[in-house]
């Protein structure tokens, strides 16, 4: 029988720290995914996860048991890997343009037409859409990504990002109207 | 009509319209907002799942070295009324330092007062009983040695009856001590002092040099005097003998 979160807990604030290691192995896929959604990269992500496990155990005490514990290790996650992008706020990223100059940080995708690879159309698509994503603020990234690949309501939006509701909304409502902006090109090649 | 703007569209498009029927009702009434929505639900569609890369089943347990040696062991919390007792259990331990330093300051202020010590001594109140004995039979001594010689000139210049006085008290204490220590000479020769002082402070005024002569003949106050000396002496030799033979001899024996 699986051992209960809040048991495991208990164990660890009287003393047994090697019990831990069993939230580790049961939150640490969820939380790789969602930060490698936020960095966007491996490295950034298990990093991610490093630190959300670290920031877990040393505030464990004041776990209050009102969410989950999953969605607590979420929260943290989501925190963590935010952190990380805002550390490392990237440069000038890549924008699409007609043709690819360096000066202007412009890249130039492949028309769908182009050639008949489409497996090769599939890969340029996602590297638009990688560049799109990287224009976003990390608050907008992380609010898109939470909203519309993890599936999240803005209530837990805005919780993560620690945020009014409101804030989460507009965040989400940015983020879209920039990738929309952004990847127009190539809905109209499609 | 009112139409949906692109934030409308937006929440509509997450399921999280404030009023999704209406929402419906006029997408499907209103030909410009439903081509809207449907380019919005065509380009969100069209942004793919970031693929995740695969981690192994024993991620968890990377993850646990890695962060293992770095996580400190929580100390086991203490029980709540250990807790609650704790400020009462100080403020007691002060309390009683408080009172310990107290008592032992009592104790050491008894050490530094040499008369305490002395009264709890049975060697040294013996000695202080040898001394006060030894004082009062010098008193009534020089009392006696005055009465002897008081000449007619000088005799109402003397106090005696008020010196008679204030050695009659004493006389009567010492007689007392000398019956409860069984010493019948020394309590008969003090027996005799008395008889001499409480005719002397009961004098209704200073005695002339007539009344001297009675109370020298009565009295025989040249056998008092003598007996008084040898007491005195012997008293005053028992109060500077070493305390063992002191305790020896139990009250002043003649």
């Amino acid at each position: 029988m699986e051992e209960s979160d809040d048991s495991i807990r208990r164990a660890i604030l009287s003393g047994d720290k090697d019990a831990y290691k069993v939230l580790v192995a049961r939150y640490s896929q969820v939380v790789f995914r969602v930060a490698y959604h936020i960095t966007g990269n491996e490295p950034d992500a298990e990093e991610a996860v490093q630190e959300t496990f670290l920031r877990g155990y040393q505030k464990l005490a004041l776990f209050e048991g009102r969410s989950s514990m999953a969605t607590w290790f979420y929260r943290i996650g989501s925190n963590c890997a935010l952190d990380i992008v805002n550390r490392r706020r990237p440069e000038p990223q890549n924008r699409i343009g007609e043709e690819n100059d360096p000066e202007r940080n412009e890249l130039q995708l492949a028309d769908r037409n182009a050639g008949p690879d489409r497996l090769l159309l599939s890969r340029e698509i996602e590297a638009a859409q990688q560049a799109a994503m990287s224009e976003l603020t990390p608050t907008e990234r992380t609010a898109f990504v939470l909203r519309h690949m993890e599936d999240r309501s803005t209530d837990e939006i805005a919780a993560v990002l620690n945020i009014a509701p409101n804030s989460a909304k507009q965040a989400v409502f940015r983020a879209v109207q920039k990738l929309r902006r952004q990847l127009a090109p190539l809905w109209i090649n499609t | 009509m009112k139409h949906l703007n692109e934030a409308e569209l937006i929440e509509h498009y997450y399921g999280e319209s404030a009023s999704t029927a209406d929402c419906e009702r006029h997408l499907k009434s209103c030909a410009a907002c439903a081509k809207h929505y449907a380019d919005l639900h065509r380009d969100l569609d069209g942004v793919k799942p970031i693929v995740t890369p695969v981690r192994g089943e024993d991620y968890g347990e990377q993850v646990w070295q890695s962060i293992r040696s770095s996580l400190p062991v929580y100390e086991k919390p203490e029980r709540s009324w250990i807790r609650f007792w704790r400020p009462l259990g100080w403020a007691t331990a002060c309390a009683l330092l408080l009172a310990v330093a107290f008592v032992a300051g009592r104790q050491w202020e008894r050490k530094q007062a040499p008369p305490v010590a002395v009264a709890a001594d049975p060697q040294a109140r013996q000695r202080v009983v040898f001394v006060v004995l030894g004082d009062h039979l010098d008193r009534s001594e020089r009392l006696l040695v005055e009465l002897n010689h008081a000449g007619s000139n000088d005799v109402s210049a003397l106090p005696l009856r008020g010196e008679a006085r204030e050695l009659l008290a004493n006389n009567r204490l010492v007689r007392q001590s000398a019956i409860r220590a069984g010493d019948y000479k020394v309590e008969a020769s003090l027996d005799r002092l008395e008889r001499l002082l409480v005719e002397l402070a009961n004098q209704p005024d200073e005695p002339n040099e007539r009344d001297l002569d009675r109370l020298r003949q009565e009295m025989n106050t040249d056998g008092l005097l003598f007996d008084i000396r040898i007491l005195r002496s012997r008293v005053g030799s028992r109060a500077l003998e070493p305390q063992g033979a002191a305790t020896a001899t139990k009250g002043v024996s003649l």
